[in-house]
């Protein structure tokens, strides 16, 4: 109740007249006093609003576990965290797989592939597939988040969780994005089933780099604050949305080849519609997450 | 056609021979029809002037359209010639008489006018004569167009009526009459036609003074032969000139509706009543003169009984003896027969001299045909009071022959007194109505159907005759057979004239004037003018008729025959000859009749009949007549008479005088004759003659023209009759047909009122079948109850005697237990009988215990009372220890009690205490929770941090020794060099050998210790130092314990890792470097040398348990050392991880050591 109150009374009204997010802030920062932070309503609220750019950071470390859920534990545990970065990075130095000059998005694939024991005998091995995905989505992260030590720990993370918490229904979008597109427009389904195209789609693209390198980043942390709090399904409708909305030029591609070499290359300037609509869709398909606290 | 050959044809046309006449006058008609130029009607105008040829007229006046214009403008130029005048106006008379085609068009052409100012102007009492005929023949023909000429005709009139009086001139007394009697015309067609306008005219042409003379004289007794006007009361002066009036009337209706305003008998027409008996001869030829017969008889035989006059007789012979006509044709009687014949228009009124319209016979005739009550009743409304009511009766049997007869006879009968009764006048009048429509119908039928009728008629008149006896009287009777006798004599006479009759009037070019004086020459001995032989004549000629009449026997069949052509020719002759006398003529023929002093048999009932006034009328007028008749006719004339009525008698005057000069000269010299009647000069006597022929003839053919109109006129009515006869017939079927429905309807209503009958009949079977059949029901009904009522009862009883056996049952059952239940009681008694037994043997007993146990009471109440004061003592001692042990008690109590409550008050304290606790317990709790999270938050972040140390560890162990891999490859380059260096390395490694041994037993086992001890007591920081200091040692000294604590263990198991594969051989190769390193610390050097020594040592004898009793006795001797010793290492590693080379080499030689001690033990 003290929370309501605190709220602004007006916020009923704002919702209605369509002024989304404006109580979102006040919301999250009520959130966020609690010593004890409480996860699962962050989770849901991150889910239901999009999160503001200057507590999106934060959020995302205690939502990935990075930060504990008590804040006088928040400095010692950063400073954990940063020796373990410094650690790492030094060590990485000093075995010299890493230098001044290799890029941050490679010192961060080498420091994860090093807490993973995988790093490979030389650097000049070449990269594995599960490689790529983390490079992209460590330089999706890197233009996102500033400082370094965030973003690598962000970063692994959020692979981690990918490879961990999602590993199951990662493989089970493919399907869920055929039977929503089927719901949405069964004429565009039929046409790419028509093109064969169904199973050329960029599903890697999509679903295991969380369309990082497809969207532009702005509209890319509203998807990704989707995903750090656990749903992975709205990577579907935004597959699904970026299909409707490139509907009439995907009608007029004819082959498979055309189709997911537009797809992987789709124009940037519409993707925070896409993004917005994608996440309307996700709502009514999934429902919109109830508050559960 | 070149004039020469029309003058050749024109010649031709009077050629004696038929057909060139025929082929001559077809020639010209066609070349009229085919030239359209005048000149051949001029030719044919000039020519028939000239010679007044027939068939140039016939051709003129059959002239077709386009040539009227020529021919009337061509009359119109002879018009303007006083040479021509007469002849172009004769020619004119005959061409409009004929109607042609194109009369309407006289009206506009230019000839109308002149003929006007001729007639004004001209002087010629024979042209204007002639004119005024022929203007009154073409009024009727252009009666709307007349209208703009009106005044013209009034004047004209005017003019001609002053002519008359004033005689201008040197006019012969003749042509007055002829010219009166054609202004009389005029005056009659000017009145029935612009009635209003001509009454005006009247009013102020004979206001004047100048011609109020005239007025007197001419006109005024014109006057009294029309009656009044209808238009003068309806119409106006425009009306009557309106074109929309004359639109709808034929030139004969306009001739009709002038004459119907005729009172002259001459003029007048009655044409409906007319028609009608004309159409009812032709439809019923035979039956009328059958069925008639007892009206006829009646009236007949009363009249002829009453008066038996010669005007009945007369009359009578009228239809048996036409050819004796001319006998009597100067005579008055004559006038009487002539009169029936002409058209019926006798009345009784005008016998009287009563100028009342005329009864109209008209009225009769359509009653003809109607059954007698119809008749009846519509005679007595149309009948005028004078007596039409009397004629009725004799149309009636006409229909109804049988019935009738008597209805009409008795109608006959009962009319008269009746008609006594009303007026003395009536009775006459009465009379002559009976007896004219028998006239009429007699007349009329030998008239038109002369052959059949006549033919008839003996056995009509027989049946008269055999009537008559019913009716008549004996007297009468007589006289009639006398009269029988008498005309049988004379009866030769009619035959005989009748021939001379025929043979003249075919030769005669003018027929009527011919034929009269044929007639006159053939006439009996009447020629005188003295009219007393001409009565006594008729007198004895009146019976020969009826005679001839009466006996069917006697008159030869030839006879018949031709007295109906007789018949038939004086039909035509007479109607349209210009003796027409006017019914005032009868009484003065009547008087004449009287005044002859021969008084007729029914004299004495004029007599009483006629009044007195009348009588001298008549007489007075019989005189003037007697004078006229054989003085001068044309001298002068009672203004009473019509001016036909004079010029009638001129012309039979002058008939007569003509045939006795005939018959005196042979020679035609007329002057010397018409010097007989003093009128004009013998000189120009033949000329006169000759006008008066022409004007007779003129007159002649206006009548005709007047009878071709009448003529016109009942064909169309007969049309019209025979059309409404068709409506009737078809009326009477449709009331027949009618009637047989009436009758089938009948029939059905019979049927239908049978079938109702049957109908309610079978009704009643069923309602009593109904009704027997309820009650039947109703009694089954009733024995079904009474059954259903016995049931019951029966059904009571049965119930009420199961009831009553149930009862019974009950009571057997209440019985039986009542018996049980005394057999039960009876055994209780039995047994209380038994126990009471027993009892009483008890109490027996028991009395004997008692009586035993008083006296033992008795001897212990002995005893007792010996025994009581020594218990008192002590019970009191008692009671006080009892007190006192009380008082302790309670104060006992008091104490627990306070103590109770103490101690409840601390359970209270100490319990909420306790909630205190708890709570603190569970805040403690949470917090503790809280911590622990936040530790094991902060424990993950650590962990991972030390998982990410390993890992760096890993990668750096990694890097080493792939270093060492490459060093070892370079140190094989450099064997030579380092086995200089062996035997020193020996050395130190024999000194060495011990001392290492112990070394690494001791560092194996303090690690041990201390991991173990510092995880739960350090903090963690110091902790993770120790940790990451010790970790790499650990590693080291890890695989170097293990190998130590189980050294039975085969060492190549151990070893098979990647790491010895690469470590191995180094490790062995480098003793001396790893030497070098304890000596710099001397102590610890010492410590472990010593430490190492011992755990040898007893490592030998008791294997592991002494090592672990050793250490647990380091542990406590050691505790603070080793803390102080750990940090000293401590200090030196962690702060310089990186540089930790020589510490692991010393390990690594160590550890080399180690194996090869192994190798070697």
């Amino acid at each position: 109740m003290s929370e309501d109150s605190q709220r602004n009374f007006r916020s009923v009204y704002y919702e209605k007249v369509g002024f989304r997010g404006v109580e979102e802030k006040k919301s999250l920062e009520i959130l966020l006093k609690d010593d004890r932070l409480d996860i699962e309503k962050l989770c849901t609220f991150s889910q239901r609003f999009p999160l503001p750019s200057m507590y999106r950071a934060l959020v995302w470390k205690v939502l990935l576990g990075i930060l504990p859920p008590h804040h006088e534990s928040h400095a010692q545990v950063m400073t954990y965290r940063k020796d373990q970065y410094s650690d790492i990075l030094h060590a990485l130095k000093v075995v010299r797989f890493i230098s001044d000059t290799t890029p941050q998005v490679e010192v961060y694939l080498r420091m994860y592939q090093l807490e993973c024991g995988k790093l490979p005998r030389s650097p000049s091995f070449p990269l594995e597939p599960d490689d790529e995905v983390f490079l992209a989505i460590a330089k999706a992260m890197e233009e996102m988040v500033e400082d370094s030590v965030d973003c690598y720990w962000i970063i692994r993370c959020f692979v981690g969780q990918l490879n961990t918490k999602h590993r199951d229904s990662l493989p089970q979008l493919p399907k869920a994005f055929e039977q929503y597109l089927n719901v949405e427009d069964s004429r565009l389904l039929s046409h790419l089933k028509t093109c064969s195209a169904m199973s050329r789609l960029p599903y890697d693209l999509w679903f295991k780099r969380c369309f990082a390198g497809c969207l532009p980043e702005s509209s890319l942390q509203r998807v990704w604050d989707k995903v750090v709090s656990g749903s992975c399904k709205i990577l579907v409708f935004v597959a699904v949305e970026i299909l409707l909305t490139f509907k009439i030029k995907v009608m007029a591609l004819n082959s498979a080849e055309k189709i997911t070499k537009f797809l992987e290359n789709i124009p940037q300037d519409s993707s925070d519609a896409i993004v917005s609509k994608a996440i309307d869709l996700w709502h009514k398909h999934c429902g919109t997450p109830v508050h559960s606290a | 056609m070149a004039q020469p050959a029309i003058g050749e044809l024109l010649s031709m046309l009077d050629s004696p021979t038929l057909g060139v006449r025929d082929d001559v006058t077809a020639i010209f008609k066609e070349s009229l029809s085919s030239d359209r130029s005048p000149m051949l009607v001029n030719t044919l105008v000039d020519y028939y002037l000239e010679t007044n040829s027939q068939p140039a007229l016939h051709i003129l006046t059959t002239l077709q359209e386009p040539h009227d214009k020529h021919l009337l403008d061509k009359i119109n130029e002879y018009v303007g010639k006083a040479a021509t005048r007469l002849s172009i106006l004769l020619l004119l008379g005959h061409v409009v008489r004929l109607q042609p085609s194109w009369k309407h068009k006289l009206s506009q052409a230019p000839l109308l006018p002149s003929l006007l100012k001729c007639l004004k102007v001209d002087t010629d009492v024979i042209v204007l004569t002639t004119g005024v005929l022929v203007l009154i023949t073409m009024l009727p023909m252009i009666p709307q167009s007349g209208k703009q000429h009106l005044l013209d005709f009034f004047d004209i009139f005017g003019r001609l009526s002053s002519w008359c009086l004033k005689k201008p001139g040197h006019v012969t007394e003749i042509y007055l009459v002829h010219l009166h009697a054609s202004v009389y015309a005029l005056f009659h067609r000017l009145y029935g036609m612009y009635p209003c306008n001509f009454v005006s005219f009247l009013r102020s042409h004979y206001s004047m003074k100048e011609n109020l003379e005239t007025f007197e004289e001419v006109v005024k007794p014109m006057m009294e032969h029309v009656r009044i006007h209808p238009e003068l009361v309806t119409g106006s002066k425009d009306h009557e000139l309106d074109p929309r009036r004359w639109k709808r009337l034929e030139t004969h209706d306009v001739v009709i509706e002038c004459a119907k305003i005729s009172l002259d008998p001459t003029e007048a027409s009655y044409e409906d009543g007319y028609s009608v008996s004309h159409q009812l001869s032709a439809r019923f030829p035979h039956r009328p003169a059958d069925i008639t017969t007892s009206p006829y008889v009646d009236t007949q035989n009363s009249y002829g009984s009453t008066t038996s006059a010669p005007y009945s007789a007369s009359r009578l012979m009228l239809f048996s003896t036409p050819g004796q006509l001319p006998q009597n044709l100067s005579s008055p009687s004559t006038r009487l027969l002539t009169e029936p014949l002409q058209a019926t228009l006798w009345s009784p009124s005008m016998i009287c001299g009563m100028t009342t319209p005329p009864t109209s016979p008209g009225n009769v005739p359509p009653d003809l045909l109607h059954p007698y009550s119809k008749v009846f009743g519509t005679a007595g409304g149309k009948g005028t009071p004078l007596g039409t009511p009397a004629t009725s009766p004799p149309p009636v049997p006409l229909c109804h022959p049988d019935d009738c007869v008597h209805n009409s006879v008795s109608q006959a009968i009962a009319t008269p007194p009746r008609k006594e009764e009303r007026t003395d006048l009536a009775r006459p009048c009465l009379h002559r109505q009976h007896h004219l429509p028998n006239d009429r119908g007699l007349e009329e039928l030998p008239g038109n159907k002369g052959s059949v009728t006549l033919s008839d008629l003996p056995g009509f008149l027989g049946d008269l005759a055999s009537e008559e006896d019913s009716i008549e009287k004996d007297k009468e009777e007589a006289a009639i057979s006398k009269e029988l006798s008498e005309i049988t004599t004379s009866e030769a006479d009619p035959v005989v004239p009748r021939g001379g009759f025929d043979s003249p009037f075919y030769r005669d070019s003018l027929p009527g004037s011919q034929r009269k004086t044929h007639s006159a020459t053939s006439g009996t001995q009447g020629s005188s003018v003295n009219p007393e032989p001409l009565h006594s004549s008729l007198d004895k000629r009146g019976p020969d008729t009826p005679k001839q009449a009466f006996t069917p026997i006697d008159p030869p069949s030839g006879g018949a025959d031709a007295s109906s052509a007789g018949d038939r020719d004086r039909q035509t002759s007479l109607e349209t000859s210009i003796l027409t006398p006017s019914p005032c003529k009868i009484p003065l023929q009547r008087g004449v009749g009287f005044g002859s002093g021969q008084p007729p048999p029914y004299d004495h009932l004029f007599e009483v009949a006629l009044p007195k006034t009348a009588r001298h009328f008549v007489s007075k007028k019989t005189q003037e007549l007697l004078k006229k008749v054989k003085g001068s006719p044309e001298e002068d004339y009672v203004p009473s008479t019509s001016p036909m009525e004079v010029l009638d008698r001129l012309i039979q005057q002058g008939a007569d005088a003509h045939s006795k000069e005939l018959s005196k000269l042979s020679l035609p010299s007329k002057s010397v004759d018409w010097t007989h009647f003093g009128g004009s000069p013998p000189s120009d006597e033949i000329r006169t003659l000759r006008d008066q022929l022409l004007l007779l003839h003129n007159q002649l053919l206006y009548e005709r023209f007047k009878r071709q109109q009448h003529a016109l006129r009942n064909r169309r009515l007969l049309r019209k009759v025979i059309r409404a006869a068709a409506l009737e017939e078809h009326n009477a079927a449709m009331k027949d047909q009618l009637k047989l429905q009436e009758k089938d309807i009948q029939m059905w209503k019979v049927s239908l009122q049978k079938e109702q009958a049957r109908y309610s009949q079978l009704q009643e079977q069923r309602d009593t079948m109904v009704t027997q059949l309820h009650s039947q029901i109703k009694q089954l009904q009733h024995d079904r109850e009474e059954f259903y009522n016995q049931s019951q009862e029966l059904q009571t009883k049965l119930e009420d005697c199961r009831s009553m056996i149930t009862e019974l049952r009950l009571e057997l059952k209440k019985a039986n237990n009542k018996v049980c239940h005394t057999e039960l009681l009876l055994s209780q008694v039995s047994q209380k009988l038994s126990n009471s037994e027993s009892v009483q043997q008890q109490m027996e007993f028991l009395n004997r215990q008692l009586l035993v146990l008083g006296e033992v009471n008795e001897l212990y109440l002995e005893q007792l009372q010996n025994k009581h004061s020594d218990t008192t003592k002590e019970v009191e001692m008692m009671k006080t220890a009892y007190r006192k042990e009380l008082e302790k008690n309670r104060s006992h109590l008091l104490q627990q009690n306070q103590r109770l409550d103490t101690s409840q008050k601390r359970i209270l304290e100490l319990e909420s205490l306790l909630a205190k606790k708890d709570h603190l317990l569970l805040e403690q709790k949470k917090y503790l929770e809280d911590v622990k999270s936040q530790a094991s938050g902060q424990l993950l972040a650590s962990e991972s941090r030390y998982e990410a140390q390993r890992k760096i560890t890993q990668v750096f162990e990694l890097e080493i020794l792939d270093l060492y891999g490459r060093l070892e490859k370079d140190g094989l380059l450099r064997k030579v060099e380092g086995e200089k260096a062996e035997a020193a390395a020996a050395v130190a490694e024999d000194r060495l050998d011990c001392c290492n041994d112990g070394c690494s037993d001791s560092l194996v086992g303090h690690n041990d210790e201390a991991s173990g001890h510092n995880g739960e007591a350090k903090t963690p920081k110091a902790y993770s130092s120790t940790r990451s200091s010790c970790g790499g040692r650990g590693a080291g000294g890890g695989n170097s314990s293990s190998e130590l604590s189980t050294p039975e263990k085969p060492p190549n198991q151990r070893f098979s890792s990647r790491w010895e594969t690469t470590i191995g051989e180094p490790s062995t190769s480098i003793p001396t470097t790893v030497g070098s390193l304890p000596s710099s610390k001397s102590f610890l050097g010492m410590k472990a040398r010593e430490l190492f020594r011992n755990k040898s040592e007893s490592q030998c004898d008791e294997d592991g348990l002494t090592i672990s009793s050793l250490s647990e006795t380091l542990k406590t001797e050691l505790g603070k050392d080793l803390g102080v010793e750990a940090k000293i290492p401590l200090n030196l590693d962690g702060p310089h991880p990186s540089p930790p080379n020589p510490d692991s080499v010393g390990q690594l030689r160590i550890m080399d050591y180690n194996e090869a001690h192994h190798e070697h033990s």
